[in-house]
């Protein structure tokens, strides 16, 4: 079956955004749990959720305050960042409206009603007294759209091009929801240090990865056992590892993958090279930002071999 | 009977549900008895459920507006329109004996013009338009096939006789909301359904699909159809994308189309260059091809229009098919089907007075009160004014256009649309409406039962276009004793 250059893009910026609604609706909602779990007088720092996101300078164009309403407005609600719940439904909503000839029926109707509901509800729930509710929304109708597609769309490039672009965000959103781990625990705003288990919990919450950790490795929650697990385990479907390796899996039915290949080798390598008992929290976070940027080495090989458009 | 349906009344027009008695018609006896039984309240929420299936399907249309476009729902009434599968055989007939006679007059046009030499149609009339496309000379499509999608819009006059009012053969649309009108209604009122043989309409994307396949230039048993929108800004771009879906054909954009040095057409995808046999086009005949039509068009694909003389891809409609919808053409199809196919019109057209003839403008200029003015070469209800619910000063200024352009308008007298019932402001009134049946022409020909019924939403309104404040109805055609 053909695919065109231009669908192709926007199945993976499709699938990229829905991911991105769930990966940060299980932040904000791991985050909030964990802040409500430390007692008052907290030492952890809501901004750290813009740091993860690297939002700090759209935020601090846009509001003055780091307070908790205004972070979480940021996150969920706010059009002006891109990244934020609500824009990453209506970005998506937007692809699969340019993309509904190779999609199943009833997915339009899916992301519709999810925009729909996100533009309605989003700037409510900012709040605590609704927030959860909506963040539970969020991931329920993204697993969903999810599910539909895993049961509806036959394995051809169309989903490809989907795995490809959601595996490469949930490995991107895996990386960032462990920074906010090492930003929780290293930048406090006290001299008192948040209690780092309930922080690597909140974590694997957020992934969700507990169950699974908890199978795998034990009951006992370590950080370095965590950032492994999460880092490198082969087969758990949201560490950077196995998702690097879902995108080698799904690319080798492509032409022209040579490019792609090669940079998905070196980050395949890089991760599995990383030793978290051997590195510092604040080593593991630059080992992050590497990690990401390696991210977008790789996003623009994949832009550059199949969306750019041919020359004759 | 419920105080709502008690004081309808849609007198002097024909209606297609009530006879001038008050009385329910025959074959809409059992959907009237369902309605009446319904409370003021219960109809509303059945509208609002309709309301929100529209919503969640997202079945929209886009308004051009300057501050912007905006995407709104489709503007459904949920009372269907019922016609007699007695009646509708005749009128099928009619417009596959139609169809067929304009895609004759389009060939000859385009190659001997044996039509102009015989004097059945006056070449100045066909040869001046803006819509005769020299470019085109020399090309015979397979079948002889030009216009392979055809949308005519059909009224019924005071004794409920079907008129042909126009002919849409560039880039027809509307046919993606008659499938979605009978897919709300059968979620909203599915017990309707139930005592009612319908005729369904749900195979038009493979009835389209087997149309286009059957006029690829090469033989195959899947050939690469594409559907070519000018984008997601088009105020159709819903229904391009959900017939490309239907048939499982690329949807794609000018910028996913190149012409090879072979002269073939190619899209671009991931694992390179393709070879596309049929382009379904939605973009009009100027924006198709910068090389021959306007340079600056960004919408089309250089050298498609020397592609497809080459014989080397297909496209529906063929290009310079619009000259057989020019308003002015229009009132010679009669003598077409009497010419081409030697047979009597099946379906009558409406009286056409044409503004270029000494003869016929002063008639016009005379009577302008009384007609309707529309110029020859717009689509979607612009620029067209209706005598009698215009002003004195819009008079003039159609009377000015005239005499400046005479070639470009023609009159009708003011038809006594047939009404339907109506769900409005909680109520039930009568208000005009129209028909758009959809004409399917490749190797062979097909007519959709029924078609796309618009209705004007104002009263007394005979506006049916959406972008000017019209809706629509599912029609039904319904086997039924007299």
């Amino acid at each position: 079956m053909n695919m065109l250059s231009s669908v192709a893009s926007r199945l993976y910026w499709m699938a990229r955004y829905l991911e991105r609604a769930e990966g940060t609706a299980r932040l904000c909602g791991a985050y909030s749990h964990l802040i409500l779990d430390i007692p008052q007088g907290s030492v952890l720092e809501w901004d750290t959720l813009i740091k993860v996101i690297d939002g700090q300078q759209a935020f601090s164009n846009r509001y003055q305050n780091n307070t908790e309403r205004n972070i979480m407005k940021f996150m969920i609600a706010d059009m002006d960042n891109i990244g934020s719940v609500r824009s990453s439904i209506s970005a998506a909503r937007e692809n699969v409206r340019t993309t509904r000839d190779v999609l199943p029926q009833q997915l339009w109707e899916l992301i519709n009603e999810f925009y729909l509901y996100v533009n309605e509800a989003a700037e409510k729930s900012v709040g605590r007294r609704h927030r959860f509710e909506f963040l539970e929304q969020v991931v329920a109708r993204s697993q969903q759209i999810n599910g539909l597609l895993e049961s509806a769309v036959t394995r051809d490039h169309a989903y490809r091009f989907l795995m490809m672009g959601r595996l490469m965000e949930r490995a991107d959103m895996t990386s960032r929801t462990v920074d906010a781990a090492t930003a929780a625990i290293v930048d406090h705003n006290s001299e008192e240090v948040p209690d780092v288990i309930l922080v690597w919990t909140s974590i694997l919450n957020a992934v969700p990865a507990n169950s699974a950790y908890r199978r795998e490795v034990g009951p006992l929650v370590d950080g370095n056992e965590v950032v492994d697990f999460l880092f490198n385990n082969q087969f758990f479907p949201r560490s950077m590892l196995f998702c690097m390796l879902g995108i080698e899996q799904v690319t080798k039915y492509l032409k022209h993958r040579e490019a792609v290949a090669k940079r998905l080798g070196i980050v395949v390598k890089m991760v599995a090279m990383f030793d978290a008992e051997k590195n510092s929290l604040a080593d593991l976070h630059l080992f992050i930002d590497r990690f990401q940027e390696k991210l977008i080495g790789l996003d623009h090989a994949i832009v550059d071999t199949w969306f750019a458009p041919q020359r004759k | 009977m419920n105080d709502i349906w008690k004081s309808y009344s849609s007198a002097p027009f024909f209606d297609e549900l009530i006879t001038e008695n008050g009385r329910p018609r025959r074959v809409a006896s059992r959907l009237i008895k369902h309605l009446q039984g319904l409370s003021k309240e219960e109809l509303a929420s059945q509208r609002a459920a309709a309301e929100l299936v529209i919503k969640e399907m997202g079945i929209s249309f886009t308004v051009y507006s300057e501050s912007g476009n905006i995407d709104r729902a489709w503007p459904f009434d949920i009372i269907p329109r019922i016609i007699r599968a007695s009646d509708w055989k005749k009128v099928s007939a009619g417009l596959r004996q139609r169809g067929k006679a304009l895609n004759c007059f389009i060939n000859d046009i385009y190659n001997q013009q044996k039509c102009l030499a015989d004097g059945v149609i006056p070449a100045e009339i066909v040869l001046d338009s803006g819509s005769y496309k020299p470019q085109c000379e020399g090309v015979t499509p397979r079948f002889g096939a030009w216009a392979h999608i055809c949308g005519s819009d059909l009224v019924r006059d005071h004794s409920g006789k079907f008129l042909v009012l126009e002919d849409n053969l560039r880039v027809p649309s509307g046919v993606s909301y008659m499938l979605e009108n009978r897919e709300i209604t059968k979620r909203v009122l599915p017990d309707l359904f139930e005592n009612y043989s319908i005729f369904p309409v749900d195979d038009y994307p493979s009835r389209l699909y087997s149309t286009l396949a059957s006029i690829s230039p090469r033989e195959k048993k899947r050939p690469c159809i594409v559907v070519l929108t000018p984008g997601i800004y088009n105020s159709a771009y819903f229904e391009h994308a959900f017939l490309a879906q239907g048939m499982g054909a690329e949807l794609v954009e000018g910028s996913d189309l190149f012409v090879g040095e072979d002269e073939y057409v190619y899209m671009r995808t991931v694992d390179g260059p393709q070879k596309v046999d049929v382009v379904y086009r939605r973009i009009d005949d100027g924006f198709l091809d910068p090389e021959t039509f306007r340079k600056d068009s960004a919408l089309g694909v250089p050298g498609i229009i020397r592609s497809w003389k080459a014989g080397k891809v297909a496209i529906a409609n063929a290009p310079g098919s619009g000259v057989a919808d020019d308003k002015a053409v229009y009132a010679y199809v009669p003598a077409m089907i009497r010419y081409y196919l030697k047979k009597e019109p099946l379906l009558n057209s409406v009286k056409t007075y044409l503004c270029m003839y000494a003869k016929d403008r002063d008639y016009v200029l005379d009577h302008i009160d009384q007609l309707v003015v529309k110029p020859v070469n717009e689509s979607g209800g612009y620029g067209i004014m209706v005598g009698p619910h215009s002003s004195k000063e819009k008079h003039r200024e159609f009377a000015a256009l005239i005499e400046n352009s005479p070639r470009n308008y023609i009159a009708q007298p003011t038809l006594s649309l047939s009404t339907a019932p109506t769900l409005c402001d909680g109520t039930v009134a009568p208000r005009h409406l129209d028909l758009r049946p959809f004409i399917l022409q490749g190797k062979e020909s097909w007519v959709t039962p029924g078609g796309l019924t618009r209705v004007a939403l104002r009263k007394g309104s005979l506006v049916v276009n959406s972008s000017q404040g019209g809706g629509s109805k599912d029609t039904w055609i319904v086997e039924g004793k007299k």
